[in-house]
């Protein structure tokens, strides 16, 4: 190129380099710059709030706060509406992957959508939903008012709504991975004479490990802190029928912040637990993909 | 065992991938099923392991209807062509997978599961690998393992798709020499598919040429290479040229030339194609009423051949000519001279013929 200018004392190749040099350093910079700053004002000074406000009035406040019986019976409920959400969308989670990767059928974009559909709907629509169901005014609310069962502003109805907002997470963990690889060591298995559990079991499985305890932590995170959906089905019945995330509502309304932001402070707990637990996970997963 | 496929047909959506396929293969051969990519030749395979259903016709082991067997229940042996070798177990354990899967009443003891496995990763040399993991073998490795896998269910015949495509050409003539002879070794039924036709015809004991969902030619290697039934596989196999003309009375005239077509004799005038292979043409010294005029474009020396382009005079087409070295030597041509050529053996189609047996 340059050869076809006629000569000067610096080529214009090499000036346009320089530049081009220089520009490159600062870019980089600019961007981690505007990164960390946009981190620290959205999630780090949050957080660092969160844990500033719990611990305000001291230490044995922040005890009392979360020993109060009203707190307790909140994380108890969180604790078991996870502890039935989790291992049931981990079977269905399972069983829709496996479906959708490793078998054709009709409608299979269809059971997609509908997987999805939790995502796309607002959590207040999905407990709302719930309501016209079981609710009193609801489809089959006086039958079940009549036998004495009770679903909404009950715990069976908390259940309900974690399953519905939290059962995407692990199937759509499952279902990239499992058609990323493909179907052939499934046929493998099949011609040495392995009957679909054993399959499902010996090959399958193993073979997503790491991705299905990325979803099931990530599907544990959303059971633990959904808000909108379970606040519709609950009706905040204090010591009954409170998660964790709606007793931190109820306190902040009236006015008790620093018990607010301690109850508050073991939902951030579990964010950083959940988020050490999953970086372990990815870096394990990856290590496995480089194989 | 004798593997019987009876007239099966399967289609994909709307393409046909098996027409009407018929083939039968007999105890201890080892058959190669021959083709382009889009062929049918995989499907073929798929379905005589039962992992497709064909749409119509039956698929017999030993005269015995197979066709609503079950894969896990055909017993037969699957080699894939990326191995699919189980990534998370231990080469030992891939082998034995297919005797720790049987249902408790058949399945060997711990003891005679490991003397099995250990016998097989010997047979295939790879006894020292047995606590490595796929990902730590090389490509050759990994398809010896799947073969040694294959064979630990005692299966009644080996089934082998693309077993060497992925792998490069140095190992792959190895592995292919060393299937023969393990081939000999273990006497078993055995169908292989592969779109490389050296490969068909030095390792198969018959090959199977499949096109369209449909068998052009079925036959030992020395029937396929120096008899082609079919247009398709006088293209498909070896180099071969062609030459468009007409047929009058058992003499095919092309151009200026004639080749003698006594099969069809019986042909008053049609439109035909002659295919002559490289090395059945010679160069003649001058012209002759049955030589074609062509310029000499280009010449490569193969060792003991020397390969010609030639360009034909009267419309331009492409002749490859292969002649002994002492031959073109004695010729003594140089590059954008005329010469004269001469068909010395040809086959001839008919134009109307074309796609369909003729032999």
């Amino acid at each position: 190129m340059a050869a076809i200018y006629p000569p000067s004392p610096v080529p214009a190749a090499v000036v346009r380099t320089r530049s081009a040099r220089k520009s490159i350093k600062w870019i980089p910079i600019l961007l981690v710059g505007i990164a960390l700053f946009y981190l620290a004002l959205f999630l780090f000074v949050p957080l660092a709030a969160v844990f500033f406000e719990a611990f305000k009035k001291g230490a044995g406040f922040y005890w009392d706060a979360i020993r109060e019986p009203d707190a307790w019976s909140a994380v108890k409920l969180t604790l078991l509406a996870a502890a039935i959400a989790v291992p049931l969308n981990l079977i269905f989670g399972v069983a829709a992957a496996w479906a959708i990767a490793k078998f054709d059928f009709r409608f299979k974009s269809v059971l997609i959508t509908l997987i999805d559909l939790p995502f796309s709907v607002s959590p207040v629509i999905s407990g709302l939903i719930y309501v016209l169901i079981f609710g009193l005014q609801g489809w089959v609310g006086p039958w079940l008012h009549e036998h004495d069962i009770k679903i909404i502003f009950a715990v069976p109805g908390i259940v309900l709504a974690t399953i519905f907002v939290t059962f995407p997470f692990v199937a759509r963990e499952l279902i990239p991975l499992m058609q990323a690889q493909g179907r052939e060591e499934e046929e493998a298995a099949a011609v040495l004479g392995a009957s679909g559990w054993q399959t499902l079991w010996y090959v399958t499985l193993p073979n997503v490990k790491w991705g299905l305890l990325y979803g099931v932590i990530l599907c544990n995170a959303r059971a633990m802190g959904e808000f909108g959906a379970v606040s519709v089905v609950s009706g905040h019945i204090r010591g009954a029928t409170n998660t964790l995330p709606l007793h931190v509502e109820i306190l902040y309304n009236e006015y008790a912040f620093a018990a607010a932001f301690a109850c508050a402070s073991l939902l951030a707990f579990l964010a950083l637990i959940t988020l050490a637990i999953k970086s372990v996970v990815e870096a394990r997963q990856h290590k496995e993909h480089r194989k | 065992m004798t593997i019987q496929v009876q007239n099966v047909t399967k289609r994909f959506g709307t393409f046909e991938a098996l027409n009407g396929v018929n083939l039968d293969i007999q105890p201890g051969e080892l058959v190669a099923l021959l083709g382009p990519s889009g062929s049918g030749k995989t499907t073929l395979l798929r379905v005589i392991a039962g992992l497709e259903q064909p749409d119509s016709g039956r698929i017999l082991f030993n005269g015995e209807d197979t066709t609503d067997t079950r894969v896990q229940e055909r017993e037969v042996g699957f080699v894939f062509q990326h191995y699919a070798l189980f990534r998370h177990m231990s080469i030992f354990e891939n082998v034995a997978f297919g005797l720790r899967v049987r249902p408790r009443a058949t399945r060997p003891p711990e003891a005679e599961i490991k003397r099995r496995v250990m016998e097989l990763l010997k047979l295939v040399q790879l006894d020292w690998l047995a606590d490595r993991y796929p990902h730590q073998l090389s490509g050759g490795q990994r398809q010896r393992i799947a073969l040694a896998r294959a064979l630990a269910i005692e299966p009644k015949v080996l089934l082998l798709d693309e077993p060497f495509g992925a792998l490069d050409a140095k190992v792959r003539k190895e592995l292919r020499r060393w299937l023969r002879r393990l081939h000999d070794e273990i006497n078993l039924t055995s169908v292989f598919v592969t779109h490389d036709q050296e490969e068909a015809l030095e390792v198969a004991d018959r090959v199977v040429v499949v096109n369209h969902g449909r068998i052009e030619q079925v036959g030992t290697p020395e029937e396929i290479y120096d008899h082609p039934a079919t247009p398709f596989v006088y293209q498909f196999i070896g180099n071969v040229n062609l030459f468009e003309g007409r047929v009058h009375n058992g003499v095919a005239h092309i151009s200026s030339g004639e080749i003698h077509a006594p099969e069809h004799l019986d042909v008053a005038d049609a439109p035909a194609t002659a295919y002559v292979r490289p090395h059945e043409i010679d160069i003649a010294n001058g012209p002759d009423p049955d030589t074609v005029a062509a310029t000499l474009n280009h010449t490569t020396k193969l060792g003991a051949m020397v390969r010609l382009e030639l360009a034909r005079r009267d419309n331009g087409a492409l002749v490859e000519v292969e002649l002994p070295r002492e031959r073109f030597d004695h010729l003594n041509m140089a590059t954008g001279n005329v010469v004269y050529f001469r068909p010395r053996r040809a086959r001839v189609f008919l134009a109307a013929d074309r796609g369909t047996q003729v032999a």
